[in-house]
């Protein structure tokens, strides 16, 4: 691969999810020069893989459509996927930056025609539904993806089905050789959008995510309620398959608490909000949602959504962390107990199915940043010491995603506040 | 007994019992309720008690068996998001109440736990004849002959076991150095007390 | 302007060969689309394909390129050629890909891949590649409408890029609200103690800096003009009208806090029951001792209601103030419990909150709070008595939530945590009713409207109001969550609490992120590109003059405000605000606006270039017109996944279904199609429209069809109008299967034949 061409007027966005496509297209839109690297094959990050968003229960693949089309026709923004940033040298205004770019097995050829993924037998675990569900080994990462390019899974290369798709290929585009590359460039500024990840859920050993298969994380409730997910978009159950319909909701899980995450990842309780009206649209009355939480954050207008929930006869609402979950080894129903805290009412109440409202921590929580990064004590980025590198979007502070277009936004401008500075000291 | 809402008895836990000062810094998650193994047979739940401490409820919190109820799992303590001390706040609460007189008459821990240290200061060992049989008896003559019968088997079993020696009634084990062992607990008193701003029992 | 030469390719690759009779196709092209140049290509978007494109371009003539092969949202970047204009048939998400498979459709795949040809011929015979504007703005400078935090924040962001900046402030001095405060909450680890406001050393700064111009004492009389070429009329204190050229706009006026008076059930009005801004003046006035009451007192208990007429009936209050939360308030009052326990350990501190909404890393200054001292209670409180001036002290009636019992707390103080109250201007709702009001002459509309003058805080003369529309509690937000600076007046963007309730950190991020779009406002418009979410795009409406009535349509539908009215009451149309999304095209009944490459033509050839069978050929065929950014996409990937559905329908893609005009649909009609299928974004409260109002605009519009169908002699069912979202992939599949279906039952359309 050649290098792109970056100078110390380029700003280098580090994330290809809504925040880091936001900050590189405000920026590129005033007419500066933007690389934005995604480490993933595809573009769109996290809120790619939600059903609806809160509080107006659109869908957001509409907005990524827009942020698609923004980017296609865009001469002064440049992407990389599959890439993700090694090292960070040198100061504000002039970085030197080493990308390390995995091998796709597929080059620029592919028109996405899917022959390759006909031709392959081989499964992996299909990583856009968080492993519920599996996805040949040559695939379309989801409908949505950018580039609209097929993957060939590493572990296919070098055995005869890697071929298979190989001799499939109508365009000479899939390419066994491709090797891992590293290449250094040269920016400006750059901006850490790189997003968060889900709390890992086993660490909450009491509420037994890996032992009990009707629990399961709000990540993957979205993936079960998604007409593009496993299930079709059906309310069911992972051990039996069966419509869950009376549905929990625990809060905080792995937030707010010391033992895993000790800030409060703010999204979680409107995310509930949000899934408790999944359960409605699919059952109707019959369904039933109960929320176990410790206080219900639903921040400025955000309070009518949750006015609205709490007025549908088909929720209710614990004050209680649940102390722990078994197994009704009969049914698989998940038993919960616990305490509601309002006048002390002690609980043992058996639900379909159990949703973790899992947290949010940084993607980059155990990643080597640059030595100049701040970071909080939750691995939030503050920026850089030298102001020459800001965080961005969920990567700077647990944020919904209207707040982390926002923040992202606004480090798209900072950024270009240290280009500026750059183009008039040259010019000077 | 009427709330309050001021700090004063707040502020004398936080005085005078161990580990009081986390008191304050609970958020009502109710995690530790809902984790307690013998939860229901307590009144008042320790996320409770500790709205109670911060709404002045002294005289209901201090005469309350609930804490007496703790038997040291420390699933409260793994479990709690704010990483308080609860298995020792409830202790530290029980104890503070005892000294004070306030703790429930007759509640069976607070009875186990004096007869268990009485027996256990007189000489250093525990001994577990005389410490069954102060149990069987602590309700009168009759009583105690019911409870030993019942016990029988039991009683039996354990001394076919060599776990326990008839011959205990007898003075019993001691360590080599009781006069020792008073000093030390007697000292130990001294310094808990001086650290808890109280001069004697 | 050189020769015109229509050039067609056509890609045979993905399957399109294998399913397609490619030489018929360029048949079509060369005989019905009359193109000059025909040629396909077994791999068209490779690079040699694309080389003979450019090839042609460059050496042919070839001046417009009709590229049939996969859709329009695929391989974009290869089928760019900015000097040309280009039209594409969708032959492989819209045809091979959704076909079924077999030989038995064989006939009527070839028929839609050939009408799609015809389609994309006759929509290049009517495009021209946008130049843009050509009397493009000029201005590169922003004014900023606001001198507190925000209004601060966005003026540095925006001078630091440098741009100059124009900063209008009402009153005598940099600062706002902030400059009450005696610190604000922390916004970096270890996020424990409150810390200094810092509003003054941003006031100079702001003040020192060489791009930045401050207005004070000023406000804003008049505001004139469009993004590139505002031009402001500052009304100064001594009277005299200053002017300033600015090219966007960052509105950053804050808030007023809720009316204390008003919370008389929670004690407000009585002396010592004071909101936040109260306490912050008691706090500052102590100056680090300690804080006393109004009347001398020195404040030994203090119990801060949170939620006060905040949060309708869920929070504190009797459910008659403020429906939403404020956010901010939870983090303000534990500051502020930590002005007594800072000044004095041994004061009593209650807060008495409903939910505690500490986001984030606000955890740990909750933590911190909690460690000096300051008790947090879970309660409803029911009322505050006792807090007139001179009684000793206010009784604090709530119930427990937790003990589960009404109890009594006195205190020396209550503070009430009330919301904040957007300074957001005049609510053009009511705008527009006055306005109509007083054009009838009822004099106390007169009256109102010159008040409404004076709450205005841009004052606009755009013909839709003098504010920007407020989206909901009179905040001047954005309705969408992926594009938090959508405004419906561009070039100009709310920031701070003048668009949402939100605290100190969030506002100078969020003036940070407005100052950002009003640069981009200004690129844009001084180069002559439509903003966000048309980026890039150049064309613009032209309205052919001498055609139209008068009739005002376009002014009032559009959702932008971009059309005013010039001295002759015709549309003057303000290019620098449009966002071309065509909704005054669809609007016109006379059909004289038009877009460079999007107009009633465009639309209108494709529409009369499909060949529509006769009644016994038992060929039904639909017309579907899709949003081209929700319902078409959801087409597209019904294709990717391939879903089938019926080979009957031919799908246009419009820019917003607002766009539509209903010539399209009677032409339709009469040329023998048999249904039509309007497909765009939900309307209503939630609207998913990214043009506001276009789809609202369609359906209404189409709710009047009925009239026109009957004089046709035809049935209602023949024209359909659906809220179509882009995840329904396979619910437009069904949906156009049940619809062919259900039109088959109904029969020919008898208008087939007269066309």
């Amino acid at each position: 691969m050649t290098a792109p061409i970056a100078t110390n007027q380029t700003i280098l966005v580090v994330g290809g999810g809504i925040s880091g496509m936001t900050a590189a297209l405000e920026a590129a839109e005033c007419g500066k020069q933007v690389l934005l690297v995604e480490k993933t094959p595809t573009l769109g990050g996290r809120t790619a893989q939600l059903y609806r968003y809160f509080p107006k229960m659109c869908h957001p693949t509409c907005g990524m459509e827009i942020n698609l089309k923004r980017i296609r026709g865009n001469p002064n923004l440049r992407t990389m996927t599959m890439t993700q940033v090694v090292a960070v040298s040198g100061s504000r205004g002039d970085y030197k930056v080493t990308l390390k770019v995995s091998p796709r097995y597929v080059n620029e050829n592919c028109t996405a025609c899917g022959k390759c993924g006909e031709a392959v037998s081989a499964e992996v675990a299909d990583a856009y539904n968080y492993g519920l569900s599996k996805v040949r080994a040559a695939y379309l990462p989801h409908v949505m993806a950018y580039p609209q390019r097929y993957v060939i899974d590493a572990s296919i290369v070098g055995t005869p089905e890697g071929e298979k798709a190989k001799a499939a290929c109508p365009v000479n585009a899939v390419d066994l050789d491709m090797k891992e590359e590293t290449i250094e460039i040269n920016v400006g500024a750059v901006v850490w959008a790189t997003g968060w990840r889900p709390f890992d859920a086993n660490k909450i050993q009491p509420y037994g995510y890996d032992r009990i298969a009707n629990v399961i994380t709000s990540v993957e409730f979205e993936r079960l309620a998604d007409p593009h997910g496993p299930t079709g978009g059906k309310l069911l159950r992972p051990s039996d398959g069966n419509p869950a319909k009376n549905v929990a909701f625990i809060q905080c899980a792995g937030s707010r608490d010391e033992n895993y995450l000790r800030h409060c990842s703010r999204i979680c309780c409107m995310a509930s909000l949000k899934q408790t009206q999944y359960v409605r649209e699919a059952w109707g009355d019959a369904g039933k949602s109960t929320i176990y939480y410790i206080d219900i954050r639903a921040i400025d207008r955000f309070e009518d959504f949750y006015a609205n929930v709490w007025k549908d006869s088909t929720v209710s609402f614990v004050k209680s962390k649940v102390a722990r979950i078994a197994e009704n080894e009969a049914n698989g129903n998940p038993v919960l107990h616990g305490v509601d805290t309002e006048g002390y009412h002690r609980y043992a109440t058996e639900h379909d199915l159990v949703v973790l409202a899992v947290g949010m921590e940084p993607e980059v929580t155990g990643v080597k940043l640059p030595a100049d990064i701040v970071m909080d004590s939750s691995n939030f980025i503050e920026g850089s010491k030298d102001g020459g590198m800001f965080g961005a979007g969920a990567a700077s502070s647990p944020l919904d995603v209207n707040r982390a277009v926002q923040s992202a936004t606004a480090a798209s401008l900072k950024a270009i506040q240290v280009i500026h500075k750059n183009a008039s000291t040259e010019a000077a | 007994m009427t709330a309050t809402y001021k700090n004063d008895f707040l502020k004398e836990v936080e005085a005078n019992v161990e580990d009081g000062q986390w008191v304050k810094m609970c958020m009502q998650c109710g995690v530790c309720a809902g984790s307690c193994p013998l939860g229901p047979h307590w009144q008042h739940s320790p996320q409770k008690i500790f709205m109670m401490i911060r709404a002045g409820k002294r005289e209901e919190v201090l005469t309350s068996d609930s804490m007496w109820m703790c038997t040291s799992c420390y699933n409260c303590i793994v479990r709690c998001p704010r990483k308080l001390p609860i298995t020792h706040i409830m202790h530290g609460l029980a104890n503070y109440a005892h000294r004070l007189g306030l703790a429930p008459k007759g509640q069976p821990t607070r009875e186990i736990a004096k007869l268990f240290w009485d027996n256990i200061v007189k000489t250093g060992r525990v001994n577990e004849l005389k410490f069954s049989l102060a149990m069987y008896f602590k309700d009168g003559f009759g009583q105690g002959v019911k409870n030993a019968m019942a016990m029988q088997g039991i009683g039996l079993g354990l001394m076919k076991a060599k776990r326990l020696n008839p011959m205990e009634m007898l003075g019993g084990h001691t360590c080599k150095d009781k006069g020792g062992i008073h000093k030390m607990i007697a000292k130990a008193r001294e310094i808990e007390d001086r650290r808890k701003g109280l001069s004697g029992h | 302007m050189a020769d015109i030469k229509y050039a067609a390719y056509i890609c045979s690759g993905c399957g399109i060969g294998d399913k397609l009779d490619v030489d018929a196709l360029e048949k079509v092209a060369t005989k019905e689309g009359k193109m000059a140049v025909v040629k396909s290509h077994p791999f068209l978007c490779s690079t040699e394909g694309v080389d003979l494109i450019k090839n042609d371009i460059a050496n042919d003539g070839v001046t417009h390129v009709m590229i049939a092969a996969c859709s329009r949202r695929a391989k974009a970047e290869a089928f760019t050629f900015p000097d040309n204009a280009v039209s594409r048939a969708n032959l492989r998400e819209g045809v091979i890909w959704v076909v079924a498979e077999g030989s038995e459709h064989d006939e009527v795949r070839q028929e839609m891949a050939e009408d799609y040809i015809r389609m994309g011929c006759a929509e290049i015979k009517k495009m021209t590649q946008p130049a843009g504007n050509p009397n493009k703005a000029q201005s590169k400078r922003i004014m900023v409408v606001g001198g507190g935090m925000s209004g601060m924040t966005a003026a540095l962001a925006a001078a630091d890029a440098g741009y100059e900046v124009v900063l209008i402030e009402k009153t005598a001095k940099l600062g706002g609200f902030a400059s009450n405060l005696l610190k604000r909450v922390p916004f970096n680890a270890p996020y424990a103690e409150a810390q200094p406001t810092g509003v003054e050393e941003l006031a100079s700064k702001v003040s020192g800096h060489a791009k930045i111009k401050v207005h004070l004492n000023s406000t804003l009389s008049e505001t004139a003009g469009a993004p590139g070429r505002f031009i402001a009329k500052i009304a100064q204190e001594s009277g005299a009208i200053a002017e300033e050229t600015v090219g966007a706009i960052v509105q950053a006026t804050g808030f007023t806090p809720y009316d204390i008076n008003k919370l008389t059930e929670l004690g407000g009005g009585q002396a010592n029951v004071v909101d936040q801004a109260g306490l912050e003046a008691l706090a500052k006035a102590a100056n680090s001792g300690a804080i006393k009451r109004a009347d001398g007192k020195e404040v030994k208990s203090v119990v801060f209601v949170q939620c006060a007429g905040q949060r309708g009936s869920g929070g504190n209050g009797n459910g008659q103030h403020l429906e939403y939360c404020s956010g901010h308030c939870c983090a303000t009052s534990i500051k502020q419990a930590t002005y007594f326990k800072d000044a004095n350990p041994d004061v009593d501190t209650i807060v008495m909150y409903l939910d505690l909404r500490v986001p984030g890393m606000g955890e740990d200054f909750y933590r911190s709070a909690q460690e000096k001292g300051v008790i947090f209670t879970k309660a409803k409180v029911n009322g505050v008595s006792g807090g007139l001036s001179g009684e000793m002290s206010c009784k604090v009636n709530f119930k427990d939530l937790i003990l589960d019992e009404e109890a009594t707390v006195d205190a020396d103080l209550v503070v009430l945590a009330t919301g904040q109250v957007a300074n957001a201007g005049v609510n053009l709702d009511e705008w527009t009713a006055t306005v109509t009001a007083a054009e009838s002459g009822d004099a106390a509309a007169v009256q109102r409207k010159s008040e409404l003058q004076k709450i205005s805080v841009l004052n606009l003369n755009y013909r839709q109001g003098p504010d920007v529309p407020q989206f909901k509690y009179g905040f001047a937000d954005s309705h969408f969550i992926c594009f938090p600076y959508e405004t419906r007046r561009t070039g100009i963007y709310a920031a701070g609490p003048a668009r949402r309730p939100m605290d100190m950190f969030q506002a100078m991020e969020d003036a940070t992120g407005a100052a950002m779009k009003a640069i981009q406002a200004v690129e844009n418009a001084t180069h002559g590109r439509a903003a966000h979410p048309r980026a890039w795009d150049l064309s613009f409406p032209k309205a052919r003059l001498e055609g139209c009535t008068q009739c005002k349509r376009c002014t009032v539908e559009c959702p932008f405000g971009a059309i005013d009215e010039d001295e002759r009451r015709f549309p003057l149309f303000n290019e620098e605000r449009c966002r071309r999304c065509g909704t005054c095209m669809g609007a016109c009944p006379v059909r004289v606006i038009s877009f460079e490459n999007y107009s009633c033509d465009t639309v209108g050839m494709q529409i009369k270039a499909v060949n529509v069978p006769d009644e016994f050929e038992e060929k039904p065929r639909v017309l579907i017109l899709a949003c081209e950014n929700d319902a078409y996409p959801a087409l597209d990937m019904a294709g990717i996944q391939r879903l089938t559905y019926s080979a009957f329908v031919r799908a246009i893609p419009v820019r917003c279904l607002g766009s539509a005009n209903t010539i399209w649909i009677t032409d339709a009609l009469n040329q023998g199609y048999d249904g039509v299928m309007m497909m765009g974004c939900k309307k209503g409260d939630d609207y998913q429209c990214h043009f506001v109002k276009g789809s609202e605009m369609a359906y209404y519009r189409m709710s009047k069809i009925d009239d026109t169908l009957k004089q046709l002699g035809l049935e209602p069912e023949r024209v359909q109008t659906h809220e179509v979202a882009i995840t329904d992939n396979a619910r437009v599949a069904r949906m156009i299967d049940e619809y062919v279906a259900q039109l088959t039952e109904l029969g020919p359309s008898p208008m087939k034949g007269f066309g």
